[in-house]
């Protein structure tokens, strides 16, 4: 899950021109990999943990969202901005000790911007991710400071969120989005930085969710994490927090590595805030620790290192937490995942 | 130590006992740095202004690509983005947009519009993205969503979230003001849109004006342009922020420099005051000089003596010039626009900045006038020999020496020369120096002249008994002719100077006015508000508009820019219907033109204009490329024709040659013939009745005419201003050397009174005096002037602003300013002569100084 | 002090003012030279001057040419060892008398605090930051005497000085000159047609188209 920067956005289109989310829709596949034009947003996102040849650790984070502005349906001009593609590229190296992250946006157009339909084929001028026939994914993004190219290749089955993909985000059914998570990709590649490549093996995690309407108006932000686990299992779990305090919505999954899924109810989901560390840039604080239960597990995340806030107000103008994180069960390391936690400098809206 | 109290005692002596003459070089000094210093100032903070404008517009490319039309086709952008070494592409879509609540204003009805990509232009021009309001920032995308500077919001009247109205070709849409561009400059008349929804709703599909390109780090920029070049051929420019400038600066160079010309001449005129002033203060002070040299002063001393009060008068002039020229500029600008009403800056708010280099360049022209001015008199007293000096009546002899007729007419020579010689960086450098040798070469001659015609007046008079005052004055004319020239110096130059500026504008006018003849043969003229290169009327109104009644004939005419060379503006392209059988029944020819008879088989005749011809060399017969059309087409140059409109070049081609090039129908403006009978309300009203009446800009050429003479006359203001000054500065010099030399003259008048002269009748002597000699300035400077004037017409004009005109005397205007100099320098001579006389006579003759 | 050797001077071909004019002053003497008008008095004293050169012969002051000199060289002489009346006065107008008397010290560099106590020995006590234009012929010649005798020069070179006066002041005024001349130990030379003012010389001369002869008729006192 994620969502963001447009998240930002007032809803001045109204959301009758999109499609609805529904529950009894089937997704099918290779056609779900690609876009859907008739919903307002969506977003292929990439999280994961690699490792360079001198062990260290380092965290990335890719995403591509399309957004359709609601706006020049009928213009004729090949400029005209109907649909955004917007790219965000991070990486957590604790060497460093604060979150690299670059970001682009463009109107799709001119085949430099596009998300296509079929299968998952996004690029942003030079920045690109591609799904190949045999399912392996392909990273090729190149910013002014680092870059990464990656292929991610999936070792599980991919994972349908919820009832059957349908993910509902709050008490209305139409509070919702389809949602489907391919965990433990296992990642080869490269990750270029002062202009030198380093090679690089990891595991990673990757979401493809749309929808038209997401968050319930009491909304204030959520927490969101995904985490390939040592077994071979994997983790997702989310609350929407209230604006006074408490919950809108949550949900967790839980797949071993057999292959059989456990969800849980928005009761059965809670997530517990350990320490919180405050930004030197925005002042927004954050709960960088965590304690999550899922009915009878609890989870304890621990960040890779506290300053993974991404600041793209100069762009996109969202702020948010998006940080590498490790888990533990009962004291004992469980698993790799990635934390994200949004809507802690102002109320996101959707 | 010792030496310098006697030269302070010297000076303040000096100048306590003069200061009326101290006043006036001070303030000749004053003036002329004054002028040439506001003018500066003011050129620059417009010039200045405009570029920071325009450089505001194209933000912190590194390059720019434009087409040799003002639009290009968008494909070049996906290209450009992915071009090798390309880090950031741009797009720009920019033209102007006519609105209509603003049509009253003829000239000044049209906001500039830029359609920009907001994701692109976010790190090349910050400065242009539109604030929404908070929160919601993609607002900027919606189809209705226009944002406008702050300028242009006090300009039209609008806040955020009102309706904007503004006519695209026959129709007018609404957009919504979406927000501001708080960065604009102030002043600066902008708004800004989306470029998917600008090329949209006001028609440029497919087009772009520029892109604006962002190259990788360690992109050798060079090397990179030469490449890009050659990759886009010849349709493309590829132009660097600097071309950008020199464009920019081109546009108004000529009309700067020739500003900046006229308020040298102004402190010009102000040199011949300072040598007036001088030369007289130093011929009254023969007797003191001669004594200190008795006494024991040296040349050299002396010498010093003199440079070092004309240094001083120079710092004190200087300065003040310099302030007053600051306050001149600021009311200027603050009243007139960093134009001054010429419109070649049209909608920025310039600032003034106080610039220190030019300063201390103004402060030592001023300096360098007042010291030419002192420095043949300092020279000469240091030569004297102080035994004669120091008796009576020396004064003659001492000054005939300076007539130097060898020196004129090496003045006169280099003037000649100059005139043959062509123009310097495109500028008439050679045009101003044999202005300026002509007078200095004038003025040296003018003792010789005056010697000769007065001694001829004598002997014609000498033949029949005239009064005894007509006696003195002309003897004292004929006899004393050193003395007396140099008090017309000024008059001599100020005059010549004015006589040449009101031929000069005279002849530019009444030229105008017939092209102006020409080039409106039709009654009336409909435009489609204008959008850009794009022409606003389709066939099926041109259809429209040919089938209304009451009209004779009915042509269409399209207009377009193209850029030939990226450093100059943009030339116009004409197509309209051309009297083939003979062109110059369409077009205002020159003698420049080949029949079209006698043109070869197969070709596109165009006709150009001087510009054309100056600028980019297309001489008559020569066959040139022009980006018309797909691909460059070749086009031979059947004729050059005079247009005072375009100062950058325009070219005429026949409609039907265009339409077969471009497959463009398409027309901007309408020439429309009354048939007889028909009544301009009831055109009008046929006019407005149809589908598209209200978009249509209707001008009478009657309307059109009085307006292009009214903009005329408001933009030669500033020249009127420069001669009142120089007018000023002339009688300034008549009043400082006629108070000085009566001074001189006192024991004279003292001898006269006590041998039973009247007082009136010495006043009487003074203005006859102060007249005649006027009158001989007056007589020599109208020759000069008209020499001058020829100059300006036949050199100066064609050469800065590429067009030739006809001369024109305006005989009226010059009588009356012959008249009322006469007058003037009779009553500056009768005042400053008038306490001459009002002292003692008997102490007077006893006086020895 | 000063010697005139064969000193010869026309003004053009027609006028031969001196000819083969030779004569010896000694140092403080004072003379006074006479002779019709045109015979060339002014020019002599102008080639004693350095203001002017003669077409041949010599002019030594203290043993030096003064012919050799070259302008700046004369003038400095001029500055520092003589002084001069005028008939006309020659007092700058725009100066004041302290100023104008001055003047010579000034060209020196030399300091003028003797400027008060000149113009107290020439009868104008308290007068010194008056203009010339309130002064009367006689005073103003005062000033010029003043002016000539500031400095201390050697010779004094007057012509005509008493040519604009009255009788009564032209006699107060010679015999102030003489006294100045005297007190400071100078040499002069008054170039006058006045009888009664060369009387007030040591000797009187007379230029004539033979030369400088001592006039037999008349002796001072």
């Amino acid at each position: 899950m994620l969502l963001i920067s447009l998240l930002a956005v007032n809803t001045f289109a109204d959301t009758a021109k999109f499609k609805a989310v529904v529950p009894d829709y089937t997704l099918t596949f290779p056609h779900d990999y690609g876009v859907h034009d008739d919903f307002r947003i969506e977003w292929w996102y990439i999280t994961g943990w690699l490792e360079t040849e001198n062990n260290k650790p380092l965290g990335f984070q890719v995403t591509f969202f399309r957004y359709a502005t609601g706006q020049n349906k009928d213009n004729p001009s090949r400029f005209a901005a109907k649909y955004l593609i917007i790219a965000h590229l991070a990486l957590s190296d604790p060497a460093v000790g604060k979150l690299m992250h670059e970001e682009k946006t463009a109107r799709e157009g001119f085949d430099l911007a596009y998300a296509k339909q079929g299968n998952t084929d996004v690029k942003l001028d030079d920045w690109a991710l591609v799904r190949e026939e045999d399912g392996r994914y392909l990273v090729d993004m190149q910013g002014s400071d680092f870059g990464l190219q990656l292929s991610l290749t999936p070792t599980q089955m991919m994972l349908l969120q919820d009832k059957n993909g349908f993910s509902r985000k709050g008490p209305k059914s139409e509070q919702a989005s389809y949602y489907y998570s391919e965990p433990h990709l296992s990642v080869t590649g490269t990750v270029i930085r002062h202009n030198k490549p380093v090679s690089v093996t990891g595991r990673a995690w990757l979401d493809h969710e749309w929808s038209s309407e997401y968050l319930d108006p009491d909304a204030d932000g959520w927490d969101w994490v995904g985490a390939n686990l040592d077994d071979g299992s994997s983790l997702m779990a989310f609350q929407i927090r209230r604006k006074n305090g408490g919950k809108v919505w949550a949900y967790a999954a839980l797949r071993d590595a057999s292959g059989h899924v456990v969800f849980f109810e928005p009761e059965q989901v809670e997530f517990t805030p350990i320490r919180t560390w405050q930004s030197p840039h925005t002042d927004a604080v954050y709960p960088v620790a965590m304690r999550i239960r899922t009915d009878e597990i609890v989870w304890q995340l621990t960040p890779l290192f506290d300053d993974q806030e991404l600041d793209s107000r100069q762009s996109t103008g969202t702020v948010y937490w998006e940080g590498a994180v490790t888990l533990s069960k009962d004291g004992q390391p469980a698993g790799q995942g990635y934390l994200e936690l949004t809507g802690y400098v102002q109320p996101l809206e959707m | 130590m010792k030496t310098a109290s006697l030269s302070r005692w010297l000076m303040f002596g000096e100048w306590r006992a003069h200061y009326v003459q101290l006043l006036a070089v001070i303030l000749a000094i004053a003036l002329g740095v004054a002028l040439g210093f506001s003018i500066h100032l003011i050129n620059t903070a417009a010039l200045n202004e405009f570029s920071a404008a325009s450089k505001n517009l194209t933000g912190q490319s590194d390059l720019q690509v434009h087409g040799k039309q003002s639009m290009f086709d968008e494909e070049l952008f996906p290209m450009l983005v992915q071009y090798q070494g390309v880090e950031l592409a741009s797009p720009v879509l920019e033209f102007d947009v006519v609105v209509p609540e603003k049509l009253e204003n003829r000239r000044d009805h049209k906001l500039k519009v830029m359609g920009i990509d907001m994701f692109r232009a976010t790190e090349i021009s910050p400065d242009l993205l539109g604030v929404t309001e908070e929160g919601n920032q993609l607002d900027g995308l919606s189809d209705d969503a226009i944002f406008l500077s702050p300028a242009a919001m006090e300009w039209l009247q609008v806040e955020r979230g009102d309706a904007l109205q503004l006519r695209v070709g026959l129709q007018t849409i609404t957009l919504r003001v979406a927000g501001g561009l708080v960065r604009a400059r102030a002043g600066q008349r902008l708004a800004v849109m989306d470029i998917g929804v600008a090329q949209w709703r006001f028609e440029y599909l497919g087009l772009l004006s520029r892109i604006e390109l962002k190259l990788a780090p360690g992109i050798n920029h060079e090397t990179f342009k030469v490449k890009l070049d050659d990759t886009l051929g010849e349709h493309y420019f590829v132009t660097e922020s600097i071309e950008q400038d020199a464009r920019v600066a081109n546009m108004s160079r000529a009309y700067r420099v020739n500003l900046n010309m006229l308020a040298l001449m102004a402190l010009f005129t102000g040199t011949f005051l300072v040598f007036s002033t001088q030369a007289l203060s130093i011929i009254r002070r023969r007797h003191q000089f001669a004594l200190l040299r008795v006494l024991g002063m040296t040349r050299h001393q002396l010498l010093r003596q003199v440079i070092l009060e004309g240094i001083i008068l120079g710092i004190i002039g200087s300065l003040l010039g310099l302030a007053f020229g600051y306050a001149i500029a600021a009311t200027a600008i603050h009243f007139l626009g960093g134009d001054l009403g010429s419109s070649f800056f049209p909608g920025v708010q310039a600032n003034i900045h106080f610039s220190p280099l030019a300063a201390i360049i103004f402060f030592m022209v001023g300096m360098g006038v007042t010291l030419l001015g002192t420095i043949v008199p300092a020279w000469e007293a240091a030569q004297a020999k102080p035994a004669p000096a120091l008796k009576s009546g020396g004064e003659e002899m001492a000054i005939s020496k300076r007539s130097m007729p060898w020196f004129a007419i090496i003045c006169l020579t280099l003037a000649m020369i100059f005139t043959q010689l062509p123009p310097v960086f495109e500028l008439p450098i050679f045009g101003y120096l044999a202005i300026a040798q002509l007078l200095v070469g004038g003025v040296a001659l003018m003792p010789r002249f005056a010697a000769w015609i007065f001694a001829f007046l004598m002997r014609i008079r000498g033949q029949n008994n005239s009064g005894a005052v007509a006696t003195l004055v002309m003897a004292r004319l004929a006899n004393a002719p050193h003395q007396a020239s140099i008090a017309l110096g000024g008059v001599l130059v100020s005059f010549s100077l004015m006589v040449a500026m009101a031929i000069m504008v005279t002849s530019f006018r009444v030229s105008v006015e017939e092209w102006l003849g020409h080039v409106l043969p039709a009654d009336l003229y409909v435009k489609a508000a204008s959008i850009g290169d794009q022409g606003g009327f389709q066939l099926n109104e041109q259809k429209a508009l040919a089938d209304l009644p009451g009209f004779a004939r009915v042509d269409f005419f399209r207009s377009l820019q193209l850029i030939l060379d990226p450093v100059r503006p943009e030339i116009t392209l004409m197509a309209r219907p051309i009297d083939m059988s003979d062109p110059s029944n369409t077009i205002p020819m020159t003698d420049a033109m080949i029949a079209s008879t006698l043109l070869p088989q197969d070709v596109i005749p165009i006709w150009v204009s001087e510009a054309m011809v100056d600028l980019y060399g297309y001489d008559v017969g020569k066959y040139v490329t022009l980006p018309v059309g797909m691909g460059s087409q070749q086009f031979f140059v059947a004729g050059v024709w005079r247009d005072y409109g375009r100062q950058f070049g325009a070219v005429q081609m026949q409609l039907t040659d265009y339409q077969t090039l471009t497959e463009d129908y398409s027309s901007n403006t309408v020439g429309l013939w009354l048939q007889p009978g028909t009544t301009a309300s009831k055109v009008e009203s046929v006019l407005r009745q149809l589908p598209f009446g209200d978009a249509l800009e209707i001008s009478w050429s009657g309307d059109i005419r009085t307006l292009s003479l009214q903009i005329f006359d408001r933009s030669f203001a500033i020249t009127y201003l420069l001669e009142m000054v120089a007018v000023v500065i002339g009688l300034l010099g008549v009043a400082a050397s006629f108070s000085a030399q009566t001074l001189a003259r006192v024991k004279e008048f003292g001898m006269l009174r006590h041998i039973g002269v009247k007082r009136r009748q010495i006043l009487a002597l003074l203005a006859a005096e102060g007249g005649l000699l006027t009158g001989l300035g007056i007589m020599l400077g109208f020759v000069l002037g008209w020499s001058i004037s020829l100059i300006l017409v036949f050199i100066v004009n064609p050469q800065s602003f590429h067009w030739t005109m006809q001369m024109h005397l305006p005989w009226g205007w010059l009588t009356i300013i012959a008249a009322v100099m006469l007058v003037a320098a009779a009553i500056t001579a009768l005042i400053a002569g008038r306490h001459a006389i009002s002292g003692s006579a008997v102490r007077a003759v006893r006086e020895d100084w | 002090m000063l010697e005139l050797r064969d000193i010869n001077k026309a003004y053009g071909e027609q006028r031969q003012v001196l000819v083969d004019l030779s004569y010896r002053l000694k140092a403080g003497d004072y003379v006074a030279v006479m002779g019709d008008s045109g015979v060339g008095k002014s020019t002599l004293l102008n080639l004693i001057a350095g203001l002017d050169t003669p077409d041949s012969g010599e002019i030594l002051i203290d043993g030096v040419a003064i012919s050799s000199l070259d302008d700046d060289a004369a003038t400095q002489l001029r500055r520092k060892d003589f002084g001069f009346v005028f008939q006309a006065f020659h007092i700058l107008p725009h100066l004041t008398l302290v100023q104008n008397i001055a003047l010579p010290l000034l060209l020196n560099d030399a300091s003028f605090e003797l400027v008060e106590q000149m113009l107290a020995d020439v009868g104008l006590a308290g007068r010194g930051h008056d203009f010339p234009r309130q002064l009367s012929g006689g005073e103003l010649q005062r000033v010029a005497i003043a002016r000539a005798l500031i400095h201390r020069p050697k010779l004094v070179l007057a012509d005509e000085p008493t040519g604009n006066l009255d009788p009564d002041t032209a006699h107060d005024i010679l015999m102030l000159m003489r006294q100045e001349i005297k007190a400071n130990g100078a040499s002069g030379i008054i170039v006058t047609h006045s009888h009664a003012a060369a009387a007030t010389a040591d000797y009187v001369l007379n230029l004539t188209k033979h030369g400088l002869q001592p006039a037999t008729s008349e002796h001072s006192e």
